[in-house]
């Protein structure tokens, strides 16, 4: 007779609601939201799994879903962070949620970075604008205490448009006492009292020349952005095998089903985000 | 074990399993058959093509509830997944094929998509073998055949006042174990069928060698000129029974997340937020439904992901034919990798 199974569904959103909002940018565009599970044991599945870099469908009955990074480490506390930037309607309505609002979210979904093949490895992390969100929760993994002798040195490079555009900038700032890694924070045109680099990330990545000797190399930003700064690390002899990007797509179920971010034999959901640099040489120029 | 189902027979069969089942099988519809509930109309298992609409939507529909919400945006219970066991009776080798392929994708141990998988397993596909393939079908070229029995519980060959029936699963040997069993001569018989009719499937284009030709060519202007008179109408994937892209979108007056059938064949399909379209023109479009087809699904389950069903041959408006489009492929020079 008919066997029934009742999986677990995976379109189904997980009940969560806002533990923190707050924005992010001066001009209002950028929004971060800390988000906490309804429920127990959602909290220990979800936390079970995660891995930085890896994103969720955010979800709103009637408004729809949409993907973002995750911004946060597992170790900051029972809360997933997002950063949010006001582009169409979907995310217009997100940005109207405020503390203790409910709201759903599917994931976490796809691979994430590949934190073990990095270990011992010096970490030289290029981000700009809001796609630093994943690249913020691999800082703040690779900082904690029991995770940070795993590998070996820390760069970070980020660029924004203007200061007021910088995220996480306060503990950002803080990053600057440390002594183990190096901190480089740009923006595209000079400012009164902006005591950084001013220019586009590709230069800045010229400029502070990081040595590809035992490194990878993770590249986050807008395409104009990621496209510019492959070739300078190129220059910079780093190996396509030692270059990681995370590609965007329009991702709808998020579980390789949909079949929406197919790019050659990849789904970008499931078999990506997070690709190397040779693995996309590999795909067929359908990006 | 073998056995025969009188023609005479057919409808007091069908009606006993109903009592049990809920039975699908191609019936006149107004304007072409399709695979619908029995008794909704005169069946149609002498037709010798397939039923227009695949029967995946049997698995896969149109479109289909996901979720269900109440007006303060809370989710609600779970959709209903077809509880009744149903028997899809005289589906065609190539689109229980096609349902075989499509599990690999739905029915995974991570992510299991439980609207298909649920009707998926709780399905009995009792084939009807084609002994008279339409000049549209290409089973044989893409690893099918015209009784093939792959992804079937049961395999029938039309005799002339009966059907023989080949039982591969349990589930099916249920079905017909009251029935007569097959003879020596009548399986004699069947062989011949069988065999004439896989005699008469000339082989469409040659498939050794034509995914390395597509990968190689993934530049070429042979994109172009095979997609110049397309439509962009996708009838071709809409129709195919193993294209399965959706979207999902939540239709607010009914409260309902929903899943719609989606085509590659679209402009807005591939189109981002930003404005960038991957796909901007019929040329890369076309190019996404053959390579997902005769590149990538051999990259992901070395199998192709054509069944030879010859519904985008038959229904295309201005008759562009895949097969035509495949031996044009064939045709090309190698071009070296990323030239």
């Amino acid at each position: 007779m008919p066997e029934h199974h009742h999986h677990h569904n995976p379109y189904d959103p997980i009940p969560m609601h806002i533990l923190r909002a707050y924005y992010e940018s001066t001009d209002r565009s950028l929004k971060t939201f800390e988000l906490s599970f309804d429920k127990q044991a959602d909290s220990e599945a979800f936390f079970k799994a995660y891995n930085p870099g890896q994103f969720c469908q955010l979800s709103i009955f009637g408004k729809g879903e949409a993907p973002f990074g995750i911004a946060s480490a597992a170790w900051e506390g029972e809360f997933v962070r997002f950063t949010v930037q006001k582009v169409g309607s979907f995310t217009e309505y997100i940005h109207t949620l405020k503390a203790g609002d409910a709201i759903g979210m599917r994931g976490p979904l796809g691979n994430g970075f590949p934190l073990e093949d990095w270990k011992g490895k010096k970490l030289v992390i290029i981000g700009g604008g809001c796609a630093f969100s994943t690249l913020y929760a691999l800082t703040k993994h690779v900082q904690h205490p029991q995770n940070r002798p795993d590998y070996d040195q820390l760069v970070v490079i980020y660029g924004a448009r203007s200061s007021g555009l910088c995220m996480y900038k306060h503990d950002i700032q803080s990053w600057y006492q440390n002594v183990d890694f190096e901190i480089h924070q740009a923006i595209d045109v000079p400012e009164e009292g902006w005591l950084h680099h001013v220019g586009y990330v590709p230069d800045v990545v010229r400029e502070v020349a990081p040595s590809p000797d035992n490194a990878v190399a993770i590249v986050c930003g807008p395409p104009i952005m990621t496209k510019y700064t492959l070739p300078v690390l190129e220059e910079l002899d780093f190996a396509p095998e030692t270059i990681f990007t995370s590609l965007e797509k329009r991702m709808k179920c998020g579980i390789g089903k949909c079949g929406r971010c197919n790019i050659g034999s990849k789904y970008i959901c499931k078999d990506g985000p997070v690709f190397s640099l040779a693995e996309l040489q590999e795909l067929p120029d359908d990006i | 074990m073998n056995y025969i189902i009188e023609k005479k027979q057919l409808e007091k069969v069908l009606k006993a399993w109903s009592a049990d089942y809920e039975v699908y099988a191609p019936q006149k519809a107004k304007q072409f058959s399709a695979f619908l509930p029995l008794g909704s109309s005169d069946l149609a298992l002498d037709e010798p093509h397939n039923t227009r609409y695949p029967p995946k939507s049997l698995f896969l529909p149109q479109t289909e509830v996901l979720l269900r919400y109440n007006s303060r945006l809370n989710r609600l219970e779970d959709v209903e997944f077809n509880p009744k066991q149903r028997i899809l009776f005289g589906i065609h080798p190539c689109d229980a094929q096609a349902a075989a392929l499509l599990d690999t994708v739905f029915d995974t141990d991570e992510d299991n998509d439980p609207y298909w998988s649920n009707r998926r397993r709780g399905t009995l596909l009792i084939g009807l073998g084609c002994a008279e393939p339409p000049q549209t079908c290409f089973c044989t070229t893409v690893g099918g055949g015209p009784f093939n029995a792959k992804g079937l519980d049961a395999l029938m060959t039309e005799l002339e006042d009966a059907y023989f029936v080949e039982v591969f699963s349990e589930e099916a040997e249920k079905l017909f174990a009251d029935l007569p069993k097959a003879t020596k001569e009548q399986q004699n018989l069947v062989q011949k069928v069988q065999k004439s009719a896989v005699a008469k499937m000339a082989p469409a284009f040659e498939t050794e060698g034509l995914k390395q030709k597509l990968d190689d060519n993934f530049d070429s202007e042979f994109w172009a000129e095979i997609s110049e008179s397309c439509l962009g109408c996708g009838v071709c994937t809409f129709l195919c029974p193993t294209c399965f892209c959706f979207d999902i979108v939540d239709e607010v007056q009914r409260s309902e997340r929903v899943r719609n059938w989606d085509t590659c064949m679209f402009r807005t399909y591939s189109l981002e937020a930003s404005g960038h379209n991957p796909r901007p023109s019929r040329k890369e479009r076309t190019r996404q439904r053959l390579m997902h087809k005769y590149s990538y699904w051999l990259d992901h389950v070395n199998e192709i992901g054509c069944t030879g069903c010859g519904r985008c041959v038959r229904y295309c408006p201005v008759g562009l034919d895949i097969r035509a489009m495949l031996r044009a492929a064939n045709a090309l020079e190698m071009e070296p990798a990323n030239a």
